[in-house]
């Protein structure tokens, strides 16, 4: 009690002198607070009673982040933020975590080049460095979305970008004839630290070169390379990952309406220098796509033909956010057998522990219960095929997002039969005050996506025949002014058998697990939000998320379980 | 220009195409994973006699589908066990050749050897024999600190307390995991960590106050065989090797000015294991803990001139036991026995 107390002063205080500083320009604060605790409660279905594994779990934790952001000139920003952490049951000392969460310098030089040495959120095309959160629910509903805000918070994702330390500068010229502007863009970070031993130090650089011509015409190029640094080991083996790619847009109006042209393509290399048994991996990819606009209707109608290959490799575009191969964060173990629980939609939501913070040095490992057809997103390697998207806002705000995917594989995968994906995704937010005159707000989201993966081979055991199908259900309403009711509904029902592609450190396959599915996961949640402000609030959640496993020919089947949670949250961004 | 930018793209993509690698298939074949399971050449070795001083010996085996094997090797005589396992559709020389060593110690004689290759997902095995005329020898470049053959060397300093039950003698049984002898110690000693303790001196061996090792910490491996026989109430005994450098070579380590470096091990399992450890990896402790050491910093294992082995066991329990073998130096790898 007395640690908040003093939290809540000391916070008092920072923004007291926020305001002072202010004045001066010279010194700012900013950051956040949160609170969080929550109860956890497990129960398992297992034929013979789970006697050895723990079924409740409670925890919580107090944190600041203060950051300093520091203006010595008009040209130079400084930004230092800590983090101290005090997980309940820590008092003075234990428990407690004082870290440096955030350090980097900018600035611009003659007024024309900026530069920011440090932490950086870097994001370039969707081909050579992005964040795709390939795996997260498209229409999260709200109650999801503010645990999964705090995921990204934790993690720094920002609009698809990865945190990554090092330098980054960029600058732009403009002309008054022929061309309007060029913009360039280079970075480089580093990747992993040598151990001086054999991992040597690995580094990723990039740039892109953007020439806007006109507003009706632009082109650009991208470089990202990740290399390992020779001589910082003995270790002479040093791999490299190196993608070039090209992209164009070009906008035509026809009446009211505006048509897009735009695209990317690119080539890809992967190698080691010394490995003799590493294979040297060459590939290109091409995304081409029409966007048409149509301005009485309000709606953005695209088509689009996508073609990555087989041996197409970017690991910053490759990296995923979610590790499936971490331990989650509680009930790791359950059922006498001490059985690893599996990743579900509680920990995909709001389990920042299964979250990579940077890109991952080699292919991260994919999910096939979340995402079979696009894992690394757009840059999943092996498709071809043809896409279309919808979107629609009504004049009374009603939202709609509609995707269709029809994609093959390039190369066989254990057969020559090739894999046929489709996936529907249906998203829509209704405001239903607007519609029936409510003063306070009531909306509502629907969601659905489904995956199905078919392979025909002459080879009966050779056949694929998987479904993925996500619906989610979300209402966010104001019962009174600054105090939200929140619900949300997400189910997720796999069915039919696939073939777990194993890899080895070279990203070759090396075997192939056959899975069979029958399982259904449920998370369904409610709570009650108050807004102190639009950047603070204090919610209070009770979830409740199933796991139900009934297929017998999986290896052995996972016993079924419950996870029922109560948490409260306080959040608050200085 | 629209027109030419979407002609470069068209040629761009046609000739892109043309680059594409054209593989059948990425992979093992599925269909042939989920294939009946068949051996389709036999499993055998390339030679019956092995003379492991100068060659060695090749498992083969061919099967129609990529499986999960294990070759167990077990000396008639020693008892001693080799392991070799893998995952693959061919044995060959690329995945199954044995250079004489071993996996569960003592080591091989000179003995007739029986292999048997399990695949245990087929249900499925297959034998060979062979049999051993040369036992392995050590790697060229290794430096024997004690094998225990001649039992103690009156050049070594030993130390031993008076307690309980106490045993520290250089035995020669059937334990013994190389040759015929092992340094046997143990014992109950209630008033102190230390239950005995060898000091090898570099004198012992050579003229020069340091042992002959090279000045590259990083090329330098230190090997022990250890047998552990915890007692389970207990469970308590740390193996304490101590490399004590002299820097200035005057003879005479100065604990106050030169650097020593500790290794501990806890001796935590049931019968032999060959414990390796880079000598560039060693550490300074000071009541176990890690710290500064007090020379001038370096791993210098061209100036070492003592190392001490010492037994310990926390005196609230007392008790300690552990056989000791093969202390050596190895060069740019552990010791592979």
């Amino acid at each position: 009690m007395m640690n908040k107390k003093t939290i809540f002063f000391f916070v008092l205080a920072l923004a007291s002198l926020q305001g002072y500083s202010q004045k001066a320009r010279k010194l700012s604060f900013i950051g956040g607070a949160r609170s969080s605790v929550f109860s956890n409660a497990l129960s398992v279905s297992d034929t013979l009673a789970d006697t050895t594994t723990a079924k409740n779990n409670y925890g919580g934790y107090t944190l600041l982040d203060l950051g300093f952001n520091i203006q010595p000139n008009k040209q130079t920003e400084i930004m230092g933020m800590f983090r101290i952490k005090n997980n309940y049951g820590g008092f003075w000392g234990s428990g407690v975590q004082f870290d440096v969460r955030q350090l980097w310098v900018k600035g611009v030089v003659g007024n024309a080049l900026r530069y920011q040495i440090g932490d950086l959120n870097l994001r370039q095309s969707q081909f050579t460095l992005y964040n795709h959160h390939a795996d997260q629910l498209d229409s999260m509903p709200s109650v999801f979305k503010l645990q999964q805000n705090i995921v990204s918070y934790e993690q720094f994702y920002q609009n698809n970008t990865w945190r990554m330390q090092g330098a980054n500068v960029d600058f732009g010229l403009s002309f008054s004839k022929f061309l309007k502007e060029i913009n360039f863009n280079g970075f480089v970070t580093r990747l992993n630290a040598t151990n001086f031993a054999n991992v040597n130090e690995r580094l990723m650089t990039g740039g892109n070169i953007n020439i806007l011509q006109s507003n009706q015409f632009r082109f650009g190029y991208t470089y990202n390379s990740t290399f390992d640094l020779k001589g910082t080991t003995a270790n002479n083996n040093l791999f490299s990952n190196t993608i070039h790619t090209f992209d164009w847009s070009i906008n035509h109006a026809i009446a009211q309406n505006t048509l897009k042209l735009a695209g990317e393509a690119g080539i890809s290399n992967w190698n080691y220098t010394a490995d003799t048994l590493a294979p040297v991996l060459n590939d290109y990819f091409v995304n081409a796509y029409a966007k048409l606009y149509l301005a009485y209707f309000n709606t953005h109608i695209s088509v689009g033909y996508l073609n990555v290959g087989p041996d197409f490799r970017s690991i910053g575009a490759q990296s995923k956010d979610v590790n499936y191969n971490s331990p989650t964060l509680f009930f790791n173990r359950f059922t006498n057998n001490q059985q690893l629980r599996p990743i579900t939609l509680i920990d995909m939501i709001g389990n920042d522990n299964i979250y990579n913070r940077t890109i991952s040095t080699s292919l991260a490992s994919e999910n096939e219960v979340f995402n079979d057809i696009l894992p690394f997103g757009l840059a999943t390697f092996n498709r071809v095929g043809a896409y279309g998207k919808l979107q629609f806002q009504s004049k009374n705000k009603i939202h709609v997002q509609a995707e269709v995917y029809r994609l093959n594989e390039i190369r066989g995968q254990g057969s020559d039969a090739l894999k046929a994906f489709s996936q529907i995704k249906l998203n829509s937010k209704i405001p239903f005050h607007t519609l029936i005159g409510l003063a306070n707000k009531l909306e509502v989201q629907v969601g659905l996506r489904l995956q199905q993966t078919n392979r025909n081979s002459i080879y009966a055991t050779e056949n694929i025949d998987y479904k993925n199908l996500q619906v989610s259900l979300g209402m966010n309403y104001e019962i009174i002014p600054d105090l939200e009711f929140l619900a949300g509904f997400v189910q997720q029902q796999n069915n039919g058998n696939s073939f777990i592609t194993e890899r080895n450190d070279y990203s070759e396959v090396t075997y192939f697990r056959n899975s069979n599915y029958n399982l259904t996961q449920q998370i369904a949640a409610v709570g009650l939000r108050i807004n102190f402000s639009p950047k603070a609030y204090l919610c209070a959640l009770l979830q409740q998320s199933s796991y139900q496993d009934r297929s017998e020919l999986n290896n052995k089947a996972m016993a079924d379980f419950k996870i029922n949670q109560f948490g409260l949250i306080y959040n608050i961004l200085l | 220009m629209k027109k030419t930018l979407l002609l470069f793209v068209g040629l761009v993509s046609i000739g892109l195409s043309a680059c594409r690698k054209e593989n059948t298939f990425d992979g093992p074949s599925i269909n042939e994973i989920n294939s009946k399971f068949a051996i389709l050449e036999s499993f055998k070795v390339d030679k019956a006699t092995a003379d492991f001083e100068n060659s060695n010996a090749i498992f083969s085996a061919r099967f129609n589908k990529i499986v999960s094997w294990k070759i167990t090797i077990k000396g008639s005589i020693s008892k001693s066990t080799k392991i070799i396992s893998g995952e693959s559709k061919v044995i060959d020389a690329s995945n199954a050749t044995w250079n004489g060593s071993t996996t569960l110690f003592p080591l091989f004689k000179t003995e007739n050897c029986t292999a048997t290759l399990l695949i245990a997902s087929e249900d499925d095995s297959a034998s060979t024999t062979i049999s051993i005329s040369k036992t392995k020898l050590l790697p060229s470049g290794a430096r024997m600190v004690a094998n225990f053959e001649n039992g103690l060397d009156p050049k070594w300093t030993k130390f031993f307390q008076s307690g309980a039950s106490m045993e520290c003698l250089v035995k020669a049984d059937n334990f013994a995991p190389e040759g015929t002898k092992y340094l046997n110690m143990g014992g109950t000693v209630n008033w102190d960590w230390l239950i005995g303790l060898v000091d090898f001196n570099a004198s012992a061996y050579n003229s020069n106050v340091t042992f002959p090792l090279s000045n590259n910490p990083e090329a330098e491996y230190f090997n022990v065989l250890i047998y552990g026989d915890p007692d389970p109430k207990t469970n308590m005994t740390k193996a304490l090797f101590q490399f004590k450098e002299d820097e200035n070579s005057d003879g005479v380590f100065d604990p106050t000015k030169e650097d020593e470096y500790d290794y501990s091990v806890d001796v935590n399992w049931v019968g032999w294991r060959l414990v390796s450890v880079k000598y560039a990896d060693i550490v300074t402790l000071v009541n176990g803990n890690p710290a500064s050491p007090n020379g001038n910093k370096q791993h210098n294992p061209d100036k070492i001139g003592k190392i001490s082995f010492l037994q310990l066991a926390d005196p609230n329990l007392g008790f300690a036991r552990c056989k000791i073998d093969l202390i050596s130096f190895t060069q740019n790898k552990a010791l592979d026995l």
